[in-house]
């Protein structure tokens, strides 16, 4: 089963009221790193991809280490998903491991040609053992580096062009990127290969104060922002419709209202696929 | 900086150990500051890590209640950062860090209690295991079966500690009251899974040395010796019996 529409990231509190309810959901993204060990969550989870389309989306693979990625984690990720034989799976154009630490971050890299190269050999490899093509997802900034040389768009396309890979558009994170670090985010859409574009991410972020300047936070805790709606609708226009996620990892509300969210966004992929919403 | 893995490096040092030096010069300066913005990422790491510490010690956490539990969460993860990305496994070390904990002195049944909360935690990821059936064991000769060692599945831990732990940890679920009678006496306890629930029961000295001796890795016939030191009318068979109903062996 292909995802198709809008889907939900699917957190623990919500596992049991999905298995109980089946609501009509377009499909289901979980987090890889949570379904590692075996034991009722990982089984939960095999007795819902006979009911939806399921995505795999990586925390923890760490694309961006210049030391290359742990094989002990590519191992048990493939293990994961020969097991559930998801329609995706995606990760993130970040690092967070480190002379053998693990940051728990998705931590920005410089976009210069030397990332570039640890990138695509990180994806390559990652995409040699799992046999398919991963997704990787643009993260949110919070700082740039003075090195950069390549706009985050071009090096996304860079890293598609010369791996294989799908790009996962995160609508959020480019709005709390573009902000944060001054950037036109129709600007950012517009720059993407719209060819290498398979799956789109939104969630809501917070607005806090640093110092007197307003600094966006992608916490995942809220409802998507108004300004992100309407970045998604132009995401849509210039890359059609596309598999859609709702996320919400802070304060994760009822599933009726993540549910509702995800109406919000069928309401706007309809529209761009020409069917009009009754 | 000449490599990413030196900027990596850096980076790390600043949000470990708070030594922004190396990092700052590689960051574009503006009216928001390198040092706030790498405060936004440093402030993941540590409230996401303390977190996931919470979720899996939160009768520690009650025990010297959240103020101070993130103040000893922030102290272990600058010491002891995770080693991979799967939360549930991480804080395998906790116990022990807590034992060593001077401001954790005057609670010398703290890091038993962690102990006891660890092995709930391992009990309720560990793989899903195929238990061995009777058969097995009685197609063996009865000396083939002295040299034999038997695994006991994989969500299974024992746990011995001088306090009460059993009684603290129920004294403290979110719903009681909190008092336990610290004078309770020794607990020898056995964690495992069973179906989707993690349980805990305490054993009897003779069953709990068998089967901590064989959770060690220990032959049959010395695991039986170990038994009957600490149990001297310690029944073998009947021992056999149960783990097998218990469904407590591994294939």
């Amino acid at each position: 089963m292909h995802p198709s529409g809008c889907g939900i990231g699917l957190r623990a509190p919500h596992v049991a009221e999905v298995l109980e309810r089946r609501p009509p959901i377009g499909w289901l993204e979980v987090h890889a790193e949570n379904y590692m060990g075996g034991g009722p969550a990982v089984r939960a989870l095999e007795r819902l991809r006979a009911d939806y389309p399921l995505s795999i989306h990586g925390v923890g693979l760490s694309l961006g280490s210049a030391e290359g990625i742990d094989s002990g984690h590519l191992e048990r990720l493939a293990r994961l998903v020969e097991r559930l034989g998801p329609a995706l799976v995606s990760e993130h154009l970040s690092w967070s491991a480190t002379g053998g630490a693990y940051l728990n971050h998705l931590l920005p890299l410089p976009y210069t040609d030397e990332a570039l190269d640890v990138l695509c050999a990180n994806v390559a490899r990652a995409q040699d053992r799992l046999g398919r093509r991963l997704l990787v997802e643009n993260p949110s900034g919070y700082l740039r580096f003075r090195d950069s040389s390549i706009s985050e768009p071009e090096f996304l396309n860079a890293l598609a062009r010369r791996t294989g890979c799908a790009l996962l558009c995160d609508v959020n994170n480019v709005y709390v990127t573009c902000c944060n670090l001054g950037g036109d985010a129709v600007a950012w859409i517009d720059a993407l290969d719209t060819s290498a574009v398979a799956e789109i991410h939104l969630a809501g972020h917070a607005v806090n104060d640093a110092d007197g300047q307003t600094v966006l936070i992608d916490d995942h805790g809220s409802a998507v922002a108004d300004p992100v709606w309407s970045l998604f609708e132009h995401a849509l226009r210039r890359l059609g419709p596309m598999p859609t996620l709702i996320e919400w990892d802070t304060d994760i509300p009822a599933l009726d209202v993540l549910l509702g969210e995800s109406a919000k966004a069928s309401r706007r992929l309809m529209k761009a696929s020409g069917v009009v919403a009754a | 900086m000449s490599s990413l893995r030196e900027l990596q490096a850096a980076f790390r040092a600043a949000l470990l150990v708070d030594d922004e030096a190396a990092v700052t010069p590689t960051i574009v300066d503006d009216d928001v500051g390198v040092s706030a913005r790498l405060a936004i990422y440093r402030h993941h790491v540590f409230t996401s890590l303390t977190a996931a510490l919470e979720a899996t010690y939160p009768v520690v956490m009650r025990l010297v209640d959240r103020r101070f539990f993130g103040w000893v969460a922030d102290r272990f993860v600058r010491a002891h950062p995770p080693a991979g990305p799967c939360l549930t496994e991480y804080g395998d070390d906790f116990p022990e860090f807590l034992a060593q904990f001077p401001a954790c002195g005057h609670l010398p049944w703290l890091a038993d209690v962690a102990r006891l909360e660890w092995a709930m935690n391992v009990a309720l990821h560990a793989p899903d295991a195929v238990p061995l059936e009777p058969g097995t064991l009685r197609a063996l000769e009865p000396r083939a079966l002295a040299r034999l060692t038997l695994r006991l599945e994989p969500s299974i831990t024992l746990l011995e500690s001088p306090w009460p732990i059993d009684a603290i940890w129920r004294a403290n679920q979110p719903d009681a009251d909190g008092v336990v009678d610290l004078e309770g006496g020794e607990a020898r306890i056995e964690i495992r899974r069973v179906g989707d629930d993690v349980v805990f029961r305490t054993l009897p000295a003779g069953t709990f040395a068998f089967r901590a001796a064989l959770s060690s890795g220990r032959a049959l016939e010395d695991a039986v010796e170990r038994a009957l030191d600490a149990e001297p009318g310690f029944d073998l068979a009947s021992e056999i019996r149960a783990l097998l109903d218990e469904r407590a062996l591994a294939a």
